[in-house]
């Protein structure tokens, strides 16, 4: 009897301390904002001294201006920046994807711009961007244009801190889509060119399926990463002109700075983790989807053999 | 033998530590190391300077940590929630003065001031700027944030700062321009001078969204006879003179240099520094950097003059104040810290080292006046240093912000004025029923 309980519980000890610290680092923080965003609290209280407040949070949240203003900020920023850095690091990756003398060193150039510290680059940009001494102001004037007004109109700020995200990371996606080139069968290449399939025909059937996997994830982390963008963009314009690149990661930390509202800040907070958190759970089930129509594929095309 | 000589001998010691005592307040703290936080200003550099003094006259110990103002305030925030604090004296900005006093974390200084063995009867507080005082160091007297009957001191002006017109005095000349004593005078020069000196702007001024355009607003508000809120808390920027003190800093940000719309103050100072503006109207703070050449290219080419006066003489009260944490360890040591270092003495030494003196007599002082010639005009200023200029409470954090985001999107996406103030009226409304100010109406 005794034995078949022990038996039976060591599968459970080995997972204990695993499950310990899942509790500890995941969960007990989690919990904490979650709790946190049901109180009225500012900083220069202890969390034991915040008012409940139930659902008051959320609910003005929702018909707060400024948070649907900086909500769809980020969604249309997340939205432009990743499918521009997909579209271009995936081209790079192909265009990239051969034998060309001193390649390893023109690579760790590429991915340059992904190892400066995200303050750095804001700095570098908001430099590039300035009126008068800017580089890119002071090319213009030379050639004879008209100054443009980067940083000082809302829409030509939303483009510029677009452009300078997509130079950062661009390269990120670069790199994981070269690796994904490097290690596809060479078989398939081969009886794709016996076939007589085309450059533009064997990317677009061939390499670009195979990939896919890889697209996805890759996809799916510059995602949520995009939502999260802060230290570039407070560098940059600070949200300004306007709230017109007000991102909700620098409404978060100006709520909890600025406004002292440390319990909005954790519901803002909880609603960006809800939304990656949907966009994560459709990412997986679009994946399974696809995995099984494959499947049901293949064993129709062997049935047909 | 032996035995009685030690009896004589430490009774003679006994005797003379307590004649000591008695002429010496600093004594008993004599060998105390207070642990002190204040910001990185240029006030606080030249605080640094003179510290040892204190440490040589008194045998206090002095350690400091310094820290950029807006980090420093997120440190004290969590420092002031500890039961025992790792500070004893705070360099305080003024805003926080709501947050620290509403959540008791403050020392009430009347207990100090009351005993005699630490306050010193040649203080002379009324030689202290009016106010500094009341905007910096007084609560729980009108409007909560005020003095008044019911209100009572919390800390004392310490690098505090008023506004004042920086002017190109060879631009002037040069052009037969006087130098402007009114608004109306202010912004006819501000559009005038592109004219005159093209490729100048007019006036330097902050306008980036959030805290900035919002600062550049409310020093226009105050002298144009404006206020955020009436005596019953209702939102009144959207007034008359609200709209008056937006369209003024919509022209002077339109007529000022190229890229004006972004520049915070560190942006519109150093467009001063550098020759691109020939006028700048902010904090006194920045008096300091004209003549070093260094950061300047106009030194020896800059006069001063007073704010400019709307419907009314009404100069900005900002910057910082000194005040002991209510978790502090050494309250008393760091009183005497804190009296020394605003006494006639140390204000006198620390303005000699470029900072921003708390005294009416420092700003007089003939040796003072000898090095920074316009600490007289300074002085004068500070008569009309207006202690409402901004309201001080707690949610004013977030009412600035709407304020500040909104006026960037008047002065860079051409939204109508009266349209923004309305709205920023209308959220403010809201954020003040929120925190219950209309419970008694």
């Amino acid at each position: 009897m005794n034995r078949t309980l022990a038996n039976r519980l060591t599968p459970y000890m080995f997972l204990a301390p695993a499950a310990v610290i899942l509790l500890v680092a995941l969960i007990y923080p989690l919990g904490y904002v979650v709790y946190a965003s049901f109180l009225n609290w500012n900083p220069s209280q202890r969390i034991g001294q915040a008012e409940f407040v139930g659902l008051r949070n959320y609910i003005n949240l929702f018909s707060d201006e400024s948070f649907r203003e900086s909500f769809f900020v980020t969604i249309r920023f997340s939205v432009i920046v990743v499918s521009l850095e997909m579209f271009i690091g995936v081209g790079l990756a192909f265009l990239l994807d051969r034998n060309i003398r001193g390649m390893s060193a023109l690579r760790t150039l590429f991915i340059l711009p992904m190892m400066i510290s995200p303050i750095v680059v804001g700095l570098m940009w908001r430099y590039m961007y300035h009126p008068t001494v800017g580089v890119f102001n002071r090319t213009l004037k030379a050639l004879g244009f008209e100054s443009m007004p980067w940083l000082l109109d809302g829409d030509w700020a939303f483009a510029s801190i677009i452009i300078a995200d997509v130079w950062q990371w661009v390269p990120f996606i670069f790199i994981l889509s070269l690796a994904a080139l490097q290690t596809l069968p060479q078989s398939v290449m081969e009886a794709a060119r016996i076939d007589g399939a085309s450059g533009w025909q064997s990317i677009l059937y061939i390499k670009l399926p195979l990939m896919m996997p890889v697209l996805i994830i890759t996809f799916l982390l510059r995602l949520i990463d995009s939502f999260k963008v802060l230290e570039v963009i407070l560098v940059l314009t600070n949200g300004g002109p306007g709230l017109s690149t007000e991102v909700m990661a620098l409404r978060i930390s100006r709520t909890a700075t600025e406004f002292r509202e440390l319990g909005v800040a954790a519901a803002m907070s909880n609603i960006l983790l809800l939304l990656l958190l949907m966009l994560t759970l459709a990412m997986f089930f679009y994946n399974k989807i696809t995995e099984k129509r494959a499947l049901r594929q293949k064993s129709e095309a062997a049935e047909e053999m | 033998m032996k035995h009685l000589r030690t009896i004589v001998c430490s009774t003679g010691m006994m005797l003379a530590a307590s004649a000591a005592f008695a002429g010496n307040p600093y004594e008993p703290y004599a060998g105390t190391t207070l642990v002190i936080n204040f910001p990185t200003t240029p006030h606080y550099n030249a605080v640094m300077k003179i510290l040892p003094e204190f440490t040589k006259e008194t045998g206090i110990n002095v350690e400091v940590d310094q820290l950029q103002y807006l980090k420093m305030r997120q440190r004290q925030t969590l420092e002031l929630t500890k039961d025992v604090g790792d500070y004893d004296l705070i360099g305080y900005v003024v805003f926080s003065k709501a947050d620290y006093v509403y959540a008791d974390q403050l020392e009430n200084l009347a207990k100090y001031f009351m005993n005699p063995k630490l306050a010193d009867p040649k203080y002379d507080a009324d030689d202290l700027i009016d106010g500094y005082v009341a905007n910096i160091g007084i609560a729980g007297g009108e409007k909560g944030y005020l003095p008044g009957k019911t209100g009572s001191l919390f800390g004392l002006p310490f690098g505090s700062e008023t506004s004042i017109l920086g002017y190109r005095k060879d631009i002037f000349e040069k052009h037969g321009l006087s130098v402007p004593k009114t608004y109306d005078e202010l912004l006819e020069l501000a559009c005038k001078i592109p004219q005159l000196e093209p490729g100048m702007g007019g006036l330097s001024s902050r306008a980036a969204s959030g805290h900035h355009a919002s600062h550049a607003f409310l020093l226009h508000l105050a002298p144009l006879g404006g206020r955020i809120f009436d005596d019953d808390w209702n939102p009144i920027m959207n007034n008359e003179a609200g709209i008056a003190a937006a369209t003024a800093l919509k022209k002077i940000v339109d007529c000022g240099p190229e890229g004006a719309q972004t520049f915070g103050f560190a942006e519109a100072g150093a467009a001063f520094l550098q020759g691109k503006t020939a006028m700048f109207l902010d904090s006194t703070q920045f008096a300091g950097q004209v003549n070093d050449p260094a950061k300047s290219k106009v030194v020896g080419k800059v006069g001063w003059a007073m704010h400019p006066a709307g419907v009314r003489q009404a100069s900005q009260t900002g910057g910082f104040g000194i005040g002991i944490p209510a978790n502090a360890q050494h309250k008393e040591a760091a009183f005497l810290l804190m009296q020394w270092l605003t006494s006639k003495h140390a204000d006198k030494l620390i303005a000699l080292q470029g900072g921003n003196p708390s005294r009416f007599s420092t700003h007089e002082d003939a040796e003072v006046n000898a090095k920074f010639p316009h600490m007289k005009l300074f002085g004068e200023a500070l008569r009309y240093a207006d202690p409402n200029w901004r309201p001080i409470i707690p949610v004013w954090g977030k009412i600035n912000a709407d304020l500040g985001t909104t006026l960037s999107k008047v002065l860079t996406e051409n939204l109508d004025i009266k349209e923004a103030l309305d709205g920023v009226a209308k959220r403010t409304r809201a954020t003040m029923e929120d925190a219950g100010y209309y419970i008694w109406q």
